[in-house]
């Protein structure tokens, strides 16, 4: 008998098969990167001539991004994204925690229907996703393909454009959040008028992105490149289709809902942070990733694996059981690219420890991999129905999403603006103390954030599924770990300001004489 | 920190113009393992999804032969599940009690006047043959489906009424329409009058239940006082309960007090009732539940919490003593229409609160059922268990039944 269930397994199967084949194929017939694609824009006569002391751009591997005159085309929009998104980081975390009080402070601040928690939640959740974010992830990009592309940025003002689009619709949005109108639907609030300012804005970055990749000087594209242009590929589809008004009702809103919000995880918050990582991860400890074809499985299954996670959300809901269970699977199956990556990013920093002490840029980045480990395991465990029943409704899931939002995101992009930042300025940061007080503050702050509501929702699931006990005994008992939560949330809020205040610091400037080749912070 | 910290000729040291790119190793095979093996799982749990899809088919196909009556069983399940429990399965009814069905001249007067009572109930004094019994005959209607009523209608006529006819699926939704807003029989007078049918000599009906309501009870019940809320605003205008709000209606006039009384002495947690409560006199307590105990209300529960209601069925009539779990309706009373004052009814009580009120029972919230009967009875029961049983009693008709019209006039009469 054809049933749901045998076309289903049918399908999958035929496209794994089809994933295999292509990364087969791909590994194994395509040209492998070699020393002829790093050399490509030095033609035979150029390589001669270059810095004498160091040779650089005539070895393999070797390209002087500062010579070619590529950084210098970058600096200023990524500066202006880079300030705008600190600064919206900083507003984001202080409603983030505002909101966390209120959990344990419920009638703190709750004369103003603006600071009630239904609103400062959302304007934190929207401030930091898009405002902070979205921000820092398309400056990353911004800096990092053009120098893997070997051409500089191509209308190079474009960006300026879009960055004084999305900040006014990111500001307005939050304007609109604060005083109640919104779309109604978690991670797509701010209004649908608004959401097309955004989309226009997003043209404005996507277009210097792919000219610049059309107009490439390599043949091989690294790895970091798959994941920005599938990024800024991915994301607006996801961001226009879910936000489309009028279209989505009823089961099928919700079913897009989650479609959309786990996705701005997965495929645009994830490109982000892998590619960066993908990045800087070599860049900074000078040694190649592991391999090819492992890369190559990272990247093609969070292709087709991750879209369908997001409805894991409605296990329970009224959706049909099989679209529950298909995104169960997905969910689990992202253990392929998650290890994929994990093999290719913790072995380069594995076998170079030594980096770490030398490096805080990458101690940030090599945390923040780690932490997408933890997180895609955990959020494959947590999508499974037996954990998902004790888990879903809980405070569980916030420490989760914080675990891949902030944990791995968010400090990876803090490790590559202290690397970008003296770079793109010419300047060493002259508190490097206080970067390495800024990682311990977020690292000790999330590690009391995360265990608290690891923990704490866990009891609360629990409690919620037991009948013999009250709700109110489920909300109650959370009480300490919401405590702890807040602290936690105190402390990456303070770190939040010291990343400001060196942010400043290295912009603003500077009165101490420089010395021309230090490489600052690391 | 700076390089002048970093040793400037370590052969390790990164240089500024590396570039990263990947080595060419072939992929691991702990790796290619773990691909295959959670391939091979998504593959087998995508086609397990089969199954709940039977399942759905399954009760798909019930569903529309119970909705175009294509349903086959004979009436006489049905009539064991629900009718026999007081009219005893030979018909014979209980002395003083439950009226006879064999030989009754209600029941010889055919299908239609058996449906009829069915659907509307009796409330009142009742003359069969020649003994008179206190009619409290339950409303099915939120219970049986037409093509139900139709069958159980004929089979009760047909086996103790020597009344061949055989009542149509149709015909039953016709009756249905027709009685729907006339409210329970004024007893077997009231039988008489609505139908024209000889019935024989009838008492005369006495209203019970519109008794007068003092002008401060009434302001208790629809208004509320000081910081109390109405009783109304949770448990509806006529008592009828929802969802976690437990029906009142119908409930005996001492089991009510006694509630009230322990929820304020904590024998009962609940916050609302504990503020409800604090500023009760004994007085209003006993006027609150002689004003409950006398409305008549149809059901408007629903067996809605997904439990298995053949086992609940079961452990409302049988018990189970494997868990050492007695029957319901042993001490509730027959399909559990209540023993007043200890034992009240559990028919058309609301599923969810059935169910939280066993759990309370269990986790030491409630703790006031008379020798600790229901403080054992909850704990043995899983939580699976504790849901069947309230989806099954939620399914049952209340009693006494319910005249909706009445009530809602004795409501607005405050």
């Amino acid at each position: 008998m054809v049933t749901m269930g045998l076309l289903l397994a049918l399908s999958f199967v035929v496209s794994l098969l089809a994933l295999a084949f292509l990364i087969w194929a791909i590994s194994n017939k395509q040209v492998a990167p070699d020393q002829h694609d790093a050399r490509v824009i030095f033609e035979p006569g150029d390589e001669g001539h270059v810095d004498s002391g160091e040779t650089a751009t005539s070895r393999p591997y070797h390209f002087d991004t500062v010579r070619s005159g590529i950084d210098a085309v970058s600096t200023r929009p990524v500066a202006v994204l880079l300030i705008a998104a600190t600064v919206w980081l900083v507003i984001g975390s202080v409603f983030g925690l505002v909101a966390s009080l209120k959990l344990h402070w419920p009638d703190w601040l709750s004369d103003h229907a603006a600071l009630t928690f239904g609103r400062v939640r959302t304007l934190h959740l929207n401030l930091v996703i898009y405002g902070w974010l979205s921000q820092v992830g398309i400056a990353a990009m911004i800096w990092v393909l053009p120098r893997i592309f070997h051409t500089p940025l191509r209308a190079p003002r474009l960006p300026l454009i879009g960055a004084a689009l999305w900040n006014a619709a990111v500001l307005l949005g939050a304007i609109a959040i604060a005083n109640g109108w919104t779309d109604g639907e978690e991670w797509l609030e701010i209004p649908w008028q608004l959401d097309l300012v955004l989309a226009l804005a997003g043209v404005f970055f996507m277009v210097p992105l792919i000219k610049t990749t059309l107009a490439r000087q390599v043949h091989h594209i690294y790895v970091t490149g798959w994941y920005f242009l599938a990024g800024i590929l991915w994301f607006p589809c996801l961001f226009v289709i879910a936000n489309l008004p009028y279209v989505h009702s009823g089961v099928e809103e919700a079913t897009v809902n989650w479609w959309f919000a786990h996705n701005v995880l997965g495929l645009w918050l994830t490109p982000i942070g892998v590619g960066t990582a993908y990045y800087f991860i070599p860049k900074i400890i000078g040694k190649p990733v592991f391999s090819y074809a492992v890369s190559l499985i990272g990247f093609w299954g969070l292709a087709l694996f991750y879209s369908q996670v997001g409805i894991h959300h409605l296990i329970g809901g009224p959706v049909p059981t099989w679209v529950a269970t298909l995104s169960v699977v997905h969910s689990v199956m992202m253990f392929i690219p998650v290890i994929a990556v994990a093999i290719n990013q913790h072995i380069t920093v594995g076998q170079n420890l030594w980096a770490l002490k030398e490096s805080l840029p990458l101690r940030f980045i090599a945390f923040g991999a780690l932490m997408y480990t933890m997180a895609s395991f955990q959020g494959s465990i947590e999508a499974l129905r037996s954990v998902n029943s004790v888990t879903h409704f809980t405070h569980y899931t916030v420490g989760h999403a914080h675990l891949g939002a902030y944990a791995f995101v968010t400090i990876t992009m803090f490790g590559a603006v202290y690397h970008m930042l003296p770079r793109m300025t010419g300047r060493v940061f002259r508190w490097p103390a206080l970067i390495n007080a800024h990682f311990w503050l977020v690292v000790i702050g999330f590690a009391i954030y995360f265990f608290g509501l690891s923990i704490g929702g866990w009891l609360q699931g629990l409690a919620m599924l037991d009948g013999t006990r009250p709700f109110s005994e489920s909300v109650i008992l959370t009480k300490p770990y919401l405590e702890a939560r807040s602290v936690g949330g105190a402390l990456m809020t303070l770190g939040h300001l010291v990343f400001a205040f060196n942010v400043a610091s290295i912009l603003l400037p500077q009165r101490v004489p420089e010395s021309v080749r230090t490489v600052p912070a690391e | 920190m700076t390089a002048d910290r970093r040793p400037q000729r370590d052969p390790r040291h990164p240089d500024e113009h590396f570039e990263p790119y990947e080595l060419d190793a072939s992929i691991p095979w702990p790796l290619l393992g773990i691909a295959v093996a959670l391939g091979v799982w998504g593959a087998a749990t995508l086609f397990d999804t089969r199954r709940h899809e039977e399942r759905a088919q399954v009760e798909r196909i019930e569903d529309t032969r119970l909705a175009t009556g294509q349903a086959v069983e004979p009436g006489h399940a049905l009539f064991e599940a629900s009718c026999a429990t007081c009219h005893q399965s030979n018909g014979l009814g209980i002395r003083r009690a439950v009226p006879p069905l064999a030989g009754s001249p209600f029941v010889q007067h055919g299908p239609e006047l058996v449906a009829n009572i069915m659907l509307r109930g009796i409330d009142g004094p009742i003359r069969v043959n020649d003994a008179l019994y206190d009619g409290h005959m339950p409303s099915f209607a939120s219970v049986f489906t037409d093509v139900e009523v139709a069958e159980l209608a004929s089979y009760v006529a047909a086996r103790w009424g020597e009344n061949d006819r055989v009542l149509e699926a149709a015909e039953a939704a016709e009756l249905r329409g027709r009685v729907s807003d006339l409210g329970s029989f004024r007893g077997g007078a009231g039988v008489a009058e609505d139908t024209g049918l000889a019935l024989g000599d009838q008492p005369p009906f006495a209203s019970g239940t519109l008794q007068p309501v003092a002008p401060e009870i009434s302001a208790l019940i629809f208004e509320g006082r000081g910081g109390q809320w109405s009783c109304a605003s949770c448990h509806g205008d006529l008592g009828q309960g929802r969802e976690n709000t437990p029906r009142l209606a119908g409930l005996p006039a001492d089991y009510i007090r006694k509630q009230l009384h322990d929820f304020a002495a904590g024998r009962r947690l609940n916050e609302s009732m504990a503020v409800v409560v604090a500023e009760l006199t004994d007085e209003e307590k006993q006027a609150l539940g002689a004003y409950y105990s006398g409305l008549r209300v149809p059901s408007n529960a629903r067996p809605d919490l997904g439990g298995d209601l053949e086992r609940g069925e079961q452990l409302a009539r049988e018990g189970d003593w494997s868990l050492t779990v007695p029957s319901c309706f042993s001490c509730h009373g027959p399909s559990g229409f209540g023993v007043a004052p200890e034992f009240p009814p559990l028919a058309a009580q609301h599923a969810a609160y059935t169910a939280s009120q066993l759990a309370a029972w269990a986790g030491g919230q409630r703790t006031n059922s008379s020798l600790d009967l229901m403080e054992h009875i909850s704990s043995a029961l899983s939580a699976a268990d504790r849901r069947s049983v309230a989806d099954y009693l939620a399914s049952l008709p209340p009693v006494p039944a319910g005249t909706g019209d009445t009530l809602a006039a004795q409501g607005e009469d405050r």
